[in-house]
């Protein structure tokens, strides 16, 4: 089933990056507001990191981690195998998203569960997990606070860290009034997230099947780390009967001691915290319950061997590339039209379907702010760029920017048709603003244009080179 | 499995993490732990409770069990059920027995357990399961006490794991556990208590120290 991630879940896509972008930007307020409140976040991260003297030594140390990882990933997963298996936890291999959905379907079946509580895991936004089990009957309660918010408002999350951060409290205290009950015009967060506290509490004690996300795997031990805030992930996997963990492949570390270098990384590069509040390790089921981990490859196999691009895989999911980025500041998470929005989720997302987000990588300054953010060193705005010719290469580029390309090669391979380009240019600009200035020139877009020079820097040079 | 063993690059060394941690012995930043030469341990529970109270939990050092529940009797008057794992707080609350059903504890006001360490870089406590009695109770209860040694806080995450790497690893379930329960997803707004715990307090317990200044 296709999910329409611009906006209402259940509609298809059919705009673009730019598109949506300028659905978003049509209230400037907004744009303004949710500009300034990722930048105040990306400041957070900044105090945190400065914090660490040895902060880039531990980027290095991560990065190298990670090299190391998909060096050697099909040794590290049967190694994670066969220890989890030995704690008595079932592993599932899934290679793609439909494999995936029908395991868990098949685990939820098997203890006639029709009802399930799911803390935050963009692998099964990825999947479309949701929407599947829907179909089949099966309730699924998003227990994350965010999560539930944009889950009653049946959108996607527009950010991977923070799922409502494009709502304004007014409207989810319009979502919760008709939702949960709480008294109309309240917008208060203390308020809100209490009324949330109780109706989640209900979900959690009633709910017999918890799926959760996976942070990081531990090859050595078998065990896996799953770090929330809010603890919903362990209200909902300690009191089910069934616990389900969803992770792809590379999330797996070689030892337990690197959970030290990444642990130290993430929330500091997320949020500004020191750490989550809560990391919790999972290595064995409870006495005479089930825990299952669904190991997903979803593309990630065939991405790996794409050497230009298989840095991508490092990624830890920390958000702090989206914070940062200028683009997805001021266009919002939902004009990705994908599960994992902003500059990563840009040069992963071509992966999964080249067709389908074609036009991603070219949603970006490549001011590089992403890659010296990222703490495993990706190297986001270069893969951005390469991403960019290999789908001008392979015919993937939008049809405008083509026949752009295609004049500019003309125009930039012919001196004098390039003089009388310019000339041209600047006659029009001067002389009839309308035929540059208008909807048909995204130049102009919220913007105006500096005063058109008189001559070119060309005619200039002629004139005072003596 | 076929594709991922094809499309792996060649072989990349693990780096080396030196004891002490990546940046040496006593790297933990926040508040300020020196970055050379050993690091006394007073210094490193200061850090840690100034981290601590700055994610929202607060913290105590003490002499012993006595002074705790002194403590906890002012700051929790009427927290209804207590739960705790600590012999010595026998009377102050129940004692911690098995559960048949982790449901059972969804009414539990307070729970007051013995964690292993804290770690001063980010205010963390290190608690596996054969200390919290249920997995699901220092989730569930309304408020939740951890009790450590003043002389087990360690400086980082490093040093953090090198401790879990030497004691029994034999849990099926352990935790760190750094403050209440929070979230700040609506507009950015801190509110402690989302789903878990609403306030989180450690008592760093110091066995040289005279009570004699508080009675």
């Amino acid at each position: 089933m296709k999910q329409d991630h611009a906006g209402k879940r259940g509609h298809a896509v059919k705009e673009d990056h730019a598109a949506l972008a300028d659905t978003f930007n049509k209230d400037e307020a907004r744009v303004n507001w949710h500009d300034e409140t990722l930048w105040w976040i990306r400041q957070k991260r900044d105090k945190a990191a400065h914090t660490i003297p040895e902060w880039e030594l531990l980027r290095e140390t991560a990065s190298r981690i990670k090299d190391n990882v998909l060096s050697n990933l099909g040794g590290y997963l049967e190694q994670f195998e066969a220890a989890a298996t030995a704690n008595g936890v079932t592993v599932h291999w899934a290679a793609d998203a439909a494999e995936h959905n029908a395991i868990v379907l098949s685990l939820l079946r098997r203890h006639g569960v029709d009802k399930m509580v799911k803390s935050k895991s963009m692998l099964t936004e990825e999947c479309h997990l949701n929407e599947f089990l829907k179909e089949q009957g099966i309730e699924v309660i998003d227990t994350d606070l965010g999560e539930r918010v944009v889950q009653l408002a049946e959108e996607p999350p527009s950010h991977i860290v923070l799922p409502c951060i494009h709502k304004k409290k007014e409207e989810i205290g319009e979502i919760f009034h008709e939702h949960l009950g709480t008294p109309a015009g309240n917008a208060d967060p203390q308020f809100l997230t209490h009324a949330a506290r109780l109706h989640l509490r209900e979900k959690f004690l009633t709910r017999r099947a918890a799926l959760t996300g996976v942070n990081f795997a531990v090859a050595e031990t078998g065990e896996f780390v799953v770090c929330t805030n809010e603890g919903n992930a362990d209200m909902g996997a300690h009191l089910a009967d069934v616990h389900i963990a969803c992770m792809g492949i590379e999330k797996i570390v070689p030892r337990r001691e690197h959970l030290g270098v990444f642990l130290r990384l993430l929330t500091r590069s997320a949020t500004g915290q020191p750490i989550t509040t809560y990391s919790s390790h999972f290595k064995k089921p409870r006495l005479g319950k089930e825990m299952h981990i669904v190991l997903v490859d979803n593309g990630r196999s065939v991405h790996l061997g794409r050497k230009e691009f298989r840095n991508s895989l490092k990624c830890i999911r920390c958000a702090a590339c989206f914070n940062t980025c200028p683009v997805y500041r001021r266009s919002g998470g939902h004009s990705y039209h994908t599960a994992v929005a902003g500059p990563i989720g840009s040069i992963l997302a071509p992966n999964l379907d080249r067709e389908k987000y074609a036009d991603l990588p070219f949603a970006s300054t490549l001011c590089g702010s992403c890659s010296n953010v990222c703490p495993v060193k990706i190297d986001i705005h270069e893969q951005l760029y390469k991403w960019r010719q290999v789908l001008v290469q392979s015919g993937h580029a939008p049809l405008g920017k083509k026949a752009a390309m295609k004049t500019m090669t003309w125009v930039l391979s012919n001196p004098s048709v390039y003089r009388g380009a310019g000339k041209m240019g600047r006659w029009f600009m001067l002389n009839a603003p309308f035929t540059v200035n208008n909807g048909m020139n995204p130049w102009y877009k919220q913007r105006d244009m500096p005063p058109v020079p008189k001559q070119s820097f060309g005619e200039w040079y002629k004139k005072n080179k003596k | 499995m076929k594709t991922v063993k094809g499309n792996q690059p060649e072989w990349r060394e693990l780096p080396e993490i030196p004891a002490g941690g990546v940046g040496g012995v006593g790297s933990g930043g926040d508040g300020g732990v020196p970055g050379d030469g050993p690091v006394s341990g007073d210094a490193l529970a200061e850090v840690f409770v100034k981290t601590l109270e700055a994610i929202g939990g607060s913290a105590y050092v003490v002499s012993g069990f006595d002074r705790i529940a002194t403590i906890l009797r002012e700051l929790y008057p009427r927290v209804g059920r207590v739960v705790t794992g600590c012999p010595e707080l026998e009377g102050f609350g129940e004692l911690a027995r098995s559960y048949a059903d982790p449901h059972e504890l969804e009414d539990v006001g307070l729970a007051v357990l013995g964690a292993h360490f804290g770690v001063a870089e980010n205010g963390a406590c290190w608690i596996t399961e054969d200390r919290m009695i249920e997995r699901a109770l220092p989730f569930i209860a309304q408020n939740l006490v951890l009790v450590i040694k003043k002389k087990d806080v360690v400086a980082n995450m490093h040093v953090a794991y090198e401790r879990i790497g030497g004691m029994d690893g034999g849990y099926g379930f352990a935790t760190f556990i750094a403050g209440p329960s929070k979230t700040a997803d609506i507009e950015q707004s801190l509110v402690l208590g989302a789903h878990g715990p609403r306030s989180m307090t450690v008592f760093l317990v110091d066995e040289e120290m005279s009570d004699a200044g508080f009675y």
